[in-house]
């Protein structure tokens, strides 16, 4: 089946078969390793990818519900001379990245969660992780690159 | 302190003497060295390599937890278009794993007559993608002939129970026996004895990134990359295994997501993919689905404790007696040298001079246990510390004061001969127990029983428990630009051990963080180092790069000193700045100072050196030996929630002291800390692996449950710096102390809370509610 989307700011195109899911497609077809498979079956959240801004699990995605959508991976985040992106700058900064496989779908979904809500309380930040990490050992200390994340957008959080 | 709330966590208190304090990189809680790669999604693992050729592989594994396995067909699997090997016993040398050496090698590559657990490997294919593998796994015939099997321990030990190990006589894998002291004189002499039984459950790792590996055999080598602790285990495994020279095996590191003990020594996808590889000609990646994971690789031995204590009437432990019968599952892996540790622990934590223990590790047909973060710690900690509460209790001792009063100080020296040099233990219990002991203990409800309580470890910085050592090696290279290499054999499996070794190169060479690089553990190119594991990075690698680093920096400083007509005593080196500290105008910069060393052999200082720690090799005989170089002490104050009627215990608080001698990286510390702590509170409340007839019946992430950033409590990490002489700029280890008293002092809290003591974990809500209801509901 062919189908057009966005992904990271460019049109694609791209024949894919029924059954790949949106994890294979990009890893496989677009060579986007930054999602991760941690599970396959959409409890771990390492492979949280945006499509139309909203987080999603792309191993649970089937790659043919993207057409005419836009899709954003960790590697479309950051600046063209590969500054890092206010976000990615936070969770280095506060040590919020251990091992760092989850890490790339950690920042997506905290991406999603800011687009929604910009300023998020604590409680809501941990309820929007609830389902996205899984045996992350910083996962505590991940509540607190948000907060400056806010400051970054150039207005002070409560 | 009056109000408070839940969740988040609180920024790391340091308490130290700022006076005595003068490093301008070590003690700064700088970002790790390689987070940008990691940020970014660059970081690549082992999934997300691709080489030209590059098949993919799958194993068949035994769907029965004992069989014989009679005959293996895998003609039709060879002769499905796609397939390019499939190996099975026929293709080893029948040679077991070397592990922890005969005669506690009992594994297999591929199962040679016996399937011993469910999930065992039979066979495994190669193919040009995944779907043709699992296919040509269905197509492989093996007939089995199922045998009775065992799986629990007092099973297991029965005289007519089916012998897992034909080669030996029972299922004991291992039985230590031995006294310290006088323990029956001791136990007469007592005011008091306590006798208690306590029971841990299976744990699951439960690491985020399925195990995986990829094989590349070419021109008679084998290049292997794989997530793992131990490189240099890998390397001598799959050696042994295809019975290469192991200078032919090459593991390199790449970045690899937690392992927490389940990857310290050889796992069973190396050498399985390196046969895979050299029987196809062609590189090969085998990684496994989340349901392996789960079902198939190491898991936390459950214990079954028996423990005795004898107290004097002011409250001095007087003996110790611990009987522990260990469910070792169907293979040794490390359980022989868990076990023995664990006989270390109940010989060690607090003071008692006499000692008596009986320790048993027993084969079932079940997924065999490993080392896991405090490596059979936290499972003697869970039993010594909740016991330590009941004494305190029932004689009346306050206890925080029973436990100072039995306390470790530097001088001491325990039953198992471990010497205590710095000992922050005392100051750690102070500071978790004021951490929590004013905070509110009224909910507001009277159906939800607030509760606080206390536990404290003892640890290992490293570890003399393998005939190999305990080494790191290390080679520091300045150039003449000024930058430095830190050439390492230590792999960093997330811990952050890169950004620590860093610090402190930098440090030691008076360069900015900047300067430095690091190298990626590669077995043909860095110096030797025997894993990362025991919590011993910091320290004995550690020690290795700085004294590497003070290698280069010494020639660095003699030939500056010659140049600058200075006394080398006189010169300091900072920001890359050769200096004389009576006058800073006689100054020049490091990199020239390199040029001026070696003009004839190249712009280069190297500073090599082999670090090998000071402690002693085990000794299985007497159980006595200072098997680390110092011990790191740790203890947990808690504050819990009991509801009633439901059962639900909320973990409000945790505070959290750490003796970690120096913290190089204060950010590091705390994520450890963190980390251990969430895997902690799940060990006590949440975590547990259930099986039926072998048969893990919750390998999946909803219905085996760790925990999630939505759960976790407040927790504080409190850094207790007490400056080991021997560890580098003060350091000890840190990488699993974090979890071992976390359940006790939870198990604490919930009596404190509901005057009920749960000797068994999980403390699950039924057992609180069945333990709280009266007797005639």
């Amino acid at each position: 089946m062919l189908i057009n989307f966005k992904l990271n700011g460019d049109a694609v195109r791209v024949d894919v078969a029924g059954h790949v899911t949106l994890l294979e497609l990009l890893r496989e077809e677009f060579e986007l390793l930054g999602a991760k498979e941690g599970c396959g079956y959409g409890e771990c959240g390492s492979c949280t990818v945006l499509v139309d801004g909203q987080a999603v699990n792309s191993c649970l995605m089937l790659a043919a519900g993207v057409n005419g959508k836009e899709v954003e991976t960790i590697e479309g985040l950051g600046g063209p001379q590969g500054e890092l992106d206010p976000l990615q700058q936070a969770f280095l900064q506060h040590g919020a990245v251990q091992c760092g496989f989850c890490t790339p779908g950690m920042i997506m979904s905290a991406r999603a969660l800011l687009k929604e809500n910009p300023y998020p309380t604590e409680e809501e930040i941990r309820r929007a992780w609830r389902v996205t990490c899984a045996a992350v050992p910083a996962m505590p200390k991940l509540s607190r690159p948000l907060r400056p994340s806010a400051i970054f957008r150039g207005r002070k959080s409560k | 302190m009056n109000e408070f709330k839940t969740g988040g966590v609180a920024v790391p208190v340091i308490e130290k003497d700022e006076a005595k304090v003068d490093h301008k990189i070590v003690g700064k809680p700088i970002p790790i060295v390689d987070g940008k790669e990691k940020v970014t999604g660059q970081a690549q693992f082992v999934n997300d390599i691709k080489l030209p050729g590059m098949l993919i592989a799958k194993i068949l594994r035994s769907p029965y937890p004992h069989a014989r396995v009679i005959n293996i067909d895998t003609t039709l699997a060879e002769n499905l278009p796609g397939v390019k090997a499939v190996i099975t016993r026929d293709d080893t040398r029948g040679e077991k794993y070397i592990a922890m050496g005969p005669p506690l090698s009992d594994r297999y590559p591929l199962v040679m007559e016996k399937a011993k657990y469910i999930g065992d490997e039979i066979a495994a294919v190669a193919a040009v993608n995944e779907s043709i593998a699992e296919e040509a796994l269905r197509l492989i015939k093996v007939n089995y002939e199922v045998l009775p099997a065992v799986y629990e321990p007092e099973e297991a030990v029965k005289e007519d129970a089916p012998v897992i190990h034909e080669d030996r006589d029972s299922n004991i894998a291992m039985r230590i026996a031995r006294s310290y002291g006088d323990p029956d004189s001791a136990f007469q002499a007592a005011d008091y004895v306590f006798s208690d039984t306590y029971v841990t459950q299976v744990v699951s790792h439960a690491i985020l990134e399925p195990k995986g590996t990829v094989a590349h055999y070419f021109n008679g080598k084998v290049t292997i990359w794989t997530s793992t602790q131990a490189p240099y285990f890998v390397r001598k495994e799959v050696a042994h295994i295809l019975g290469m020279p192991e200078g032919d095996v090459r593991v390199k590191e790449i970045f690899s997501a937690g392992a927490f003990g389940a990857r310290s020594k050889v796992c069973d996808d190396e050498a399985i993919c390196a046969l895979l590889s050299r029987k196809a000609l062609r590189p090969v990646k085998l990684v496994l689905t989340r349901e392996e994971e789960f079902k198939t690789t190491r898991v936390r031995h459950p214990y079954h404790i028996d423990i005795r204590t004898g107290v004097s009437r002011e409250g001095r432990l007087l003996a110790r007696e611990v009987k522990m019968v260990v469910d070792n599952g169907a293979y040794n892996y490390l359980g022989p040298a868990v076990l023995g540790y664990s006989t270390f622990v109940a010989a060690s934590h607090y003071k008692v001079e006499n000692i008596k223990i009986d320790a048993s590790l027993v084969y079932t047909n079940k997924q065999a246990g490993t080392a896991f973060r405090g490596f059979g710690s936290p499972q003697v900690t869970f039993a010594i510390e909740s016991q330590m509460d009941d004494i305190a209790d029932q004689l009346g001792f306050d206890r925080l004061a029973f436990r100072l009063l039995n306390a470790h100080e530097s001088g001491f020296v325990t039953p198992a001969g471990w010497k205590i040099t710095s000992c922050g233990m005392k100051e750690c219990l102070q500071k978790a127990y004021d951490g929590v002991k004013d905070l509110p203990l009224d909910s507001g409800s009277k159906v939800k029983k607030r509760g606080i309580g206390l536990a404290s470890s003892i640890h290992i910085s490293g570890v003399k428990l393998f005939k190999e050592g305990d080494y790191s090696g290390a080679i520091v290279r300045v150039a003449g630009d000024g930058t430095v290499t830190v050439f390492t054999g230590a792999a960093d499996v997330g811990t952050g051990s890169k950004t620590t070794l860093v610090q402190v190169a930098a440090e030691a060479l008076g360069v900015s963080v900047q300067k430095v690089s690091i190298t990626t553990m590669d077995t043909d190119q860095t110096p030797q180092d025997i894993g990362s594991w025991a919590s011993r990075i910091m320290f004995v690698g550690g020690n290795a790069v700085l004294r590497a680093a003070k290698l280069a920096r010494e020639q660095i400083i003699k030939t500056a000193g010659a140049a600058l007509n200075v006394d080398p005593e006189d010169l300091d080196i900072d920001q890359g700045v050769v200096f004389a500290r009576s006058n800073r105008a006689k100054a020049m910069p490091i990199g020239d100072a390199v040029k001026l060393c070696n003009t004839r052999i190249g712009d280069w200082v190297m500073g090599s050196y082999h670090y090998d720690t000071p402690a002693e090799m085990i000794n299985r005989q007497s159980g006595v030996a200072n098997i680390s170089p110092t011990y790191s002490y740790g203890a947990h104050g808690a504050l819990v929630e009991v509801d009633e009627e439901t059962g639900m215990v909320e973990v409000l608080r945790i505070v959290a002291a750490h003796d970690v001698g120096k913290a190089i990286n204060p950010m590091i510390v705390e994520g450890q800390v963190l980390g251990a702590l969430a895997q902690g509170i799940g060990y006590a409340l949440t975590e547990q692996m259930l099986y039926k007839d072998g048969k893990l019946l919750n390998g999946n992430f909803l219905d085996y449950k760790i925990l999630t950033t939505a759960d976790m409590p407040q927790m504080e990490v409190s850094i207790v710096e007490t400056m080991d002489e021997e560890g580098p700029f003060g350091a000890k280890g840190i990488g699993e102390p974090g979890l071992i008293p976390t359940a006790a002092a939870i198990a604490n809290a919930i009596k404190d809370a509901t005057g009920v003591r749960f000797k068994e974990i999980p403390i699950l809500p039924e057992h609180i509610v069945e333990a709280l209801s009266p007797e005639d509901i």
